[in-house]
């Protein structure tokens, strides 16, 4: 579903004035497959028993045609799901609690949803996901897709050939991971000279520049950020992680300066850089000041962390989440749905964003207290919209090349994972229009 | 009290008035020392370069203003201060080494091979302004900088083994294993103390690439890369192969020989695997042979019998012995412990008869908790081998709780399932290792539902277990299970012999009996025979069908125990998570 179909309609009937007393608990946890009932209520609170999987398990209802809806800010961002017997097979299935429920129990919860800062979002169409990555890299070493194959939610990967040849109007979500969209191979060129991996990536990305008729990598990579600026812009979610934030609003705004390094295009990055950017292209950010050493492995002041550079580098917190009004802001408060509120934060190669760098339409959906930076920001672009989520892995803090693959099987309630799945999620709620 | 206490107020007053007083009456490199403790860096930065200004060659006094400036992020303002103290003393090597450093700090990189240039020729022949500079570089990540760094310093220096343990350690940051060899080489041959760094930078090589480092270690010349090798070889599990190469390179004194060998069985000992225990028994019996004191010499046969009984290498095992035993000068205490081992290896061997004599012969000689052992496992033998009133008989004055767990598996050897739990109930979970305790455990749990007190099958099904022919007792498990009533054991027992198929391999009756056991009769061993079936086709590679066994243990048992278990199992057959 695209935004433009996700603005428009009234959705989610509120039964109110039935005075019925907060259902907080539906009695004893119960496994669904145990009893057969209208409903079944996915709590999403600390008695969820796998939080990750539940959203794959509401994901795979929305596949097979049928309706749900999600509780926001009720035990913990709860989803309310068909009682048939495919949903109460699945979630035996993945380990999800579910709490066989009746269609007056669902009136009530749905009085007390009124009562509070709550909202019932109805989920209607699963979005069609696709994950830009090269075609060689690793299902490991990218924390959204690790989640959709933990959760069972289907994705197609995607790259520069199929983005260049408009291939993203097949696909309502987009997410990008730790791809440099200034073809400078993360600035890890100098750095890891001689490393396998490195040439490897090097001479892939000179072929596809090569293959689509660019002069060399930034050009390919610009024009593929362009093209998913433009898939924002008619209506795509867009999700990005790690590097690929920061990268993709340089890319953007870099359109008429060179900000690469000589070996990634053959001529040294444009001293005066900086001020000749174009910031009214790029989707989050303004005014950064580039890093201009080709051996520091940093691109900018928008990160607030700059793990790479050993005399800026900060050290890690925690960031919180913030509290939107679920009836006014239904979209950030899908967002921010979580069993916890304060998650400790985990380094990327950007790993947060700086206050100073932020367009002032951005919304900062959470960040650390008394820092100078945002951890996970959110904004519009034409009909679409696109989130930005500052680290590499929530579960990895200190994810070092060539670490051992997360096993999510031991982080079933990720508080920081259960963010990306927010995303993946919202473009599936049909949303009635904005009171203010 | 009061009286007391006013002179200590006194003097801490004098102390507040007259501290500055004092400070400001030191020398300027002690109040700008004092003041970089006190944490006032930028005061005291001003302070070492008032200093500098007269003396700008004051080393002492350059390292402080580097030391305060560091922490408030300005190193780039001492550069002035670095420029003036070359000029003035061009020869003093700490000078360029903070001006390195000072200069790298402030990107300007191009500067380094000039300040380099000037160090080298202020002290020729010396590795560190090289070292320094790949620091420098190396700080910043910068590898090819480091590189070119060392590169220069060898060419500079004209030694073909200059930096060579720097440009080791740069090449195993790049997993160039091949270069990491040739320089470590180069440096153990300069420095022998060097080969604890080797090995440890080259332990941790994957798996793929551990054939070309040994052939690379193999074409170097000398003894050092030849120890290398014998330390890598024992680590990466061939403690033969190492041994080999040890005795290749053994140096000419026989101290020197003794100390390697020894040495190298230090190393063995973290192991206790079949190839492990044998390399100690050979390492020993080396180590025996060079011995020259007849006692120590005797007791080190002994440990190497020890070691190749415990691997399975027996007649090495005897030749010991029978060394031990033409030792005259041996002492009581090896005699005695070759005695025990010479017993244990005929009980090993099968000849509990003999070994049984030979007990009973040197009985008086041995300890006592040796003979006892020694006694339950003829005891142990026999019960195997079919004689089990033989067997009670031996330990019926034992009332050790091992004698008692031992009864115990002696009744179950008669099909006596009642007499088993009992004396097993009197033996308790302590007796013998861990390992057996839980097998009992397991084997209570097996025989608790099957109806009959007695079952002579069940006995000589488990007497071929443990004979070692895990293939015909699963056969015999098997039609036990298929004589049993449907609700008095017969799944369970039917299950036990599935997982003896799969563990001597043969999949496809594994995969047949699991099916088997799988009915709405007896829903616990269903749920675990289905968990066995999905772990045997997840480990067959055939997923989809894993994944179906697991889907309905999960659906139909979901209030078994084991469903976390299957869970797991699920996501790695739908390769969600990754195998572990």
């Amino acid at each position: 579903m695209k935004r433009r179909d996700f603005l428009g309609v009234v959705g989610a009937p509120l039964a109110l004035g039935l005075g019925s007393p907060a259902l907080r608990r539906l009695g004893a946890l119960a496994w669904p497959w145990e009893a057969s009932a209208a409903w079944l209520l996915v709590p999403m609170d600390d008695s969820q028993t796998d939080h990750l999987k539940a959203y794959g398990v509401t994901y795979r209802v929305l596949e097979r045609g049928a309706k749900a809806e999600w509780f926001l800010n009720y035990r913990g961002g709860a989803f309310l799901l068909p009682g048939d017997a495919a949903t109460t097979r699945d979630a035996a299935l993945a380990g999800v609690a579910c709490e066989p429920i009746s269609d007056g129990q669902v009136t009530s919860i749905k009085a007390e949803l009124g009562q509070g800062n709550m909202d019932a979002i109805p989920l209607e169409k699963p979005p069609k996901v696709a994950v830009y990555a090269p075609p060689n890299a690793s299902p490991w070493d990218d924390a959204v897709t690790m989640v959709l194959d933990y959760a069972g939610i289907k994705f197609e990967k995607i790259w520069d050939p199929e983005v260049i040849s408009k291939g993203l109007v097949k696909f309502d979500w987009l997410h990008l991971h730790h791809e440099d969209f200034t073809g400078q191979y993360s600035k890890f060129y100098l750095n890891y000279a001689g490393a396998p991996w490195l040439a490897d990536m090097v001479a892939r990305n000179q072929a596809v520049a090569r293959q689509l008729g660019f002069p060399n990598v930034p050009a390919d990579k610009r024009a593929v950020a362009q093209e998913i600026r433009a898939f924002v812009n008619r209506g795509g979610f867009l999700f990005a992680m790690c590097t690929a934030t920061e990268t993709l609003d340089l890319a953007l705004a870099s359109e008429h300066v060179d900000i690469a390094a000589s070996y990634a295009d053959g001529s040294p990055m444009d001293p005066d850089a900086a001020r000749k950017m174009d910031w009214s292209q790029a989707l989050a950010f303004q005014n950064a000041q580039l890093e201009l050493s080709p051996n520091i492995p940093a691109f900018s002041d928008i990160d607030g962390h700059q793990v790479n550079s050993l005399d800026r580098r900060q050290p890690l917190g925690a960031f919180k989440l913030f509290n939107f009004s679920a009836t006014i802001d239904p979209v950030a408060t899908m967002l921010v749905q979580n069993h916890r509120d304060v998650i400790p934060d985990f380094y990327g190669l950007t790993t947060s964003f700086t206050r100073r760098t932020l367009k002032p339409s951005v919304t900062i959906l959470a960040d650390e207290p008394g820092a100078a930076w945002a951890k996970y920001i959110h904004g519009e672009l034409g009909q679409g919209t696109w989130t930005f989520y500052g680290g590499h892995d929530p579960e990895d803090p200190q994810h070092q090349i060539g670490d051992p693959p997360t096993d999510l099987s031991l982080h079933p309630h990720s508080p920081g994972y259960r963010l990306i799945l927010n995303n993946v999620l919202f473009p599936a709620a049909k949303k009635r229009e904005l009171k203010t | 009290m009061i009286g007391r206490t006013r002179p200590v107020a006194a003097l801490l007053w004098a102390a507040l008035l007259g501290g500055p007083a004092l400070l400001r009456a030191q020398d300027p490199m002690s109040r700008a020392f004092d003041l970089e403790r006190r944490g006032s860096y930028a005061q005291a930065a001003e302070l070492y370069r008032g200093i500098l200004k007269d003396k700008p060659a004051e080393v002492t006094a350059l390292l402080g203003l580097e030391r305060a400036l560091t922490p408030i992020n300005r190193l780039s303002e001492i550069l002035p201060a670095v420029q003036a103290a070359i000029a003035a003393d061009p020869s003093a090597s700490p000078v360029y080494a903070v001006g390195l450093r000072a200069y790298a700090a402030a990107n300007l990189l191009d500067s380094l091979p000039r300040l380099v240039d000037l160090w080298a020729r202020a002290a020729p022949g010396d590795e560190t302004p090289f070292r320094e500079w790949a620091a420098a570089a190396l700080q910043r990540r910068d590898r090819s900088m480091a590189r070119r760094a060392y590169q220069l310093g060898r060419e500079r220096l004209g030694k073909t083994d200059a930096l060579a343990a720097e440009i080791a350690q740069l090449a195993i940051s790049e997993q160039d294993w091949i270069t990491a060899v040739r320089e470590w080489a180069r440096a153990v041959r300069q420095l022998p103390g060097y080969r604890s760094s080797a090995i440890a930078t080259l332990g941790p090589a994957p798996e793929r690439s551990r054939p070309d480092i040994l052939k690379a270690l193999e074409k170097e010349e000398g003894t050092e890369p030849g120890r290398i090798t014998v330390e890598l070889r024992a680590r990466w599990g061939d403690p033969l192969g190492a041994l080999d190469a040890l005795l290749k390179t053994l140096p000419p004194q026989p101290a020197q020989q003794l100390d390697a060998l020894q040495g190298f069985l230090e190393q063995l000992r973290v192991e206790s695997t079949p190839p492990y225990l044998l390399a100690q028994g050979r390492t020993l019996e080396e180590i025996a042979d060079r011995w020259v004191g007849a006692p120590q010499r005797s007791r080190l046969r002994l440990e190497s019998a020890r070691a190749y009984a415990a691997a399975g290498d027996r007649p090495a095992a005897r030749r010991m012995l029978t060394r031990i035993a033409g030792d005259s000068e041996g002492g009581p205490a090896v005699q005695a412990g070759a005695t025990a081992t010479l017993i244990d290896l005929l009980v090993r061997e099968g000849k509990a008869d003999e070994a049984s004599t030979q007990l009973e012969r040197y009985r008086t000689v041995l300890p006592v908790e040796d003979y006892l052992r020694l006694r339950r496992a003829v005891a142990a033998r026999w019960g195997q081998s079919g004689e089990i009133g033989r067997a009670e008989a031996l330990l019926a004055a034992d009332s050790s709780v091992e004698a008692f767990a031992l009864r115990g598996r002696f009744r179950l050897y008669a099909g006596d399932l009642k007499g088993a739990s009992e004396m097993w109930a009197t033996a308790g979970p302590f007796a013998g290792t861990r390992e057996e305790a839980t097998e009992r455990s397991g084997l209570l749990a097996l025989i608790q539902p099957i109806g009959p007190d007695t079952l002579l099958s069940f006995g000589a099904a488990l007497r071929l277990f443990d004979g070692g022919d895990t293939l015909e007792a699963a056969k015999a498990f098997e039609l036990v299970g298929r004589g049993l009533p449907a609700d008095a054991g017969r799944s369970e027992v039917t299950l036990y012999a599935g997982r003896l198929y799969a563990m001597a391999g043969q999949s496809a009756d594994a995969e047949r009996v699991f099916r088997l056991v799988v009915s709405k009769d007896a829903p616990a061993a269903s749920a675990a025979a289905l968990l066995e079936l999905g772990r045997l086709l997840l480990a067959l590679d055939r997923r989809e069908d894993a994944t179906h066994a697991l889907e309905r243990m999960i659906l139909d048992y979901p209030t078994s125990a084991l469903v976390p278990q299957g869970r797991r199992l699920l996501d790695q057959a739908r390769n969600v998570v990754p195998r572990t």
